[in-house]
């Protein structure tokens, strides 16, 4: 394995779906406290302004207490919100990691309804490739395999 | 609380096809000594013991003594830095827009 290369590089997950309801509704799932919480987590500090500090509680991991810390950095009503996600604990690897990320929301109304978009951008990708590759399909095997164990890491 | 294994050190041992098939044998059994890893395997017992030294200092399996016999069981915690950030979002949010659907679904029918 000497001939391995670790690079970094950030990556972002995309979820981009048509809901059939107008933005201003779903407006409102995004920007009001109580609605947050009944469908991502309760938000605690919630304020739809620019600007604003506002927190969500989730597991702990190692010396993190699971606080994610969140600033609202762009907010134009009815058609984008974006806010920082961090968290973590350099103590941790993987989940509980050190987090610096990006969450925007945009939103643009289509034929019945409205297509929202989900970008969370910034995740840093170590890459091990000669690891990736000779891991392989063995590896999807042992994935699947420690499904029931894997449930009780978190 | 130890500090959990780097990735360098989890990927190295899992890199390994014949480690890796001792690690998912592993897996399947609750507890395994390690002539029963050996059995049939066509690997001699004192490879299997180098690949569960490596598989332990990865984080991956622990072992309890009992007699004469060791037995050895995986430790799910060990794979945690394999459970990133993104595989975590990924699967979130994903979950939170069927959620999203459901609720919107409530309050504007």
């Amino acid at each position: 394995m000497n001939d391995t290369t670790i690079t970094s590089t950030t990556q972002e997950i995309v979820v981009d779906e048509v809901l059939p309801h107008a933005p201003e509704t779903i407006w409102k799932t995004l920007t009001t406290g109580d609605l947050i919480g009944r469908w991502l987590m309760t938000p605690s500090g919630f304020e739809p302004v620019e600007g604003n500090r506002f927190t969500f509680q989730t597991t702990p991991a190692g010396e993190w207490d699971g606080t994610i810390h969140c600033r609202i950095v762009e907010l134009v009503t009815n058609e984008r919100l974006a806010y920082t996600w961090r968290g973590g604990h350099e103590g941790n690897a993987g989940y509980g990691s050190p987090l610096d990320t990006v969450v925007t929301w945009t939103l643009s109304r289509v034929a019945g309804g409205t297509r929202l978009r989900l970008v969370h951008s910034g995740f840093v990708a170590l890459r091990n490739d000669s690891a990736y590759r000779s891991m392989g399909e063995g590896w999807k095997k042992v994935v699947h395999n420690v499904g029931d164990v894997a449930g009780e890491a978190r | 609380m130890p500090r959990p294994a780097s990735l360098d050190t989890l990927m190295r041992s899992l890199a390994d096809p014949t480690r890796r098939a001792v690690f998912e044998r592993i897996v399947q059994s609750r507890e395994v000594s390690v002539g029963e890893l050996a059995d049939g395997s066509g690997v001699t017992q004192s490879a299997i013991s180098q690949h569960l030294r490596s598989l332990k200092q990865a984080g991956l399996i622990a072992d309890r003594s009992q007699g004469r016999h060791v037995f050895y069981r995986a430790q799910p915690k060990g794979l945690a830095p394999l459970v990133d950030w993104m595989g975590h979002y990924g699967v979130f949010w994903r979950e939170r827009f069927v959620n999203l659907r459901t609720l919107l679904k409530e309050i504007d029918p």
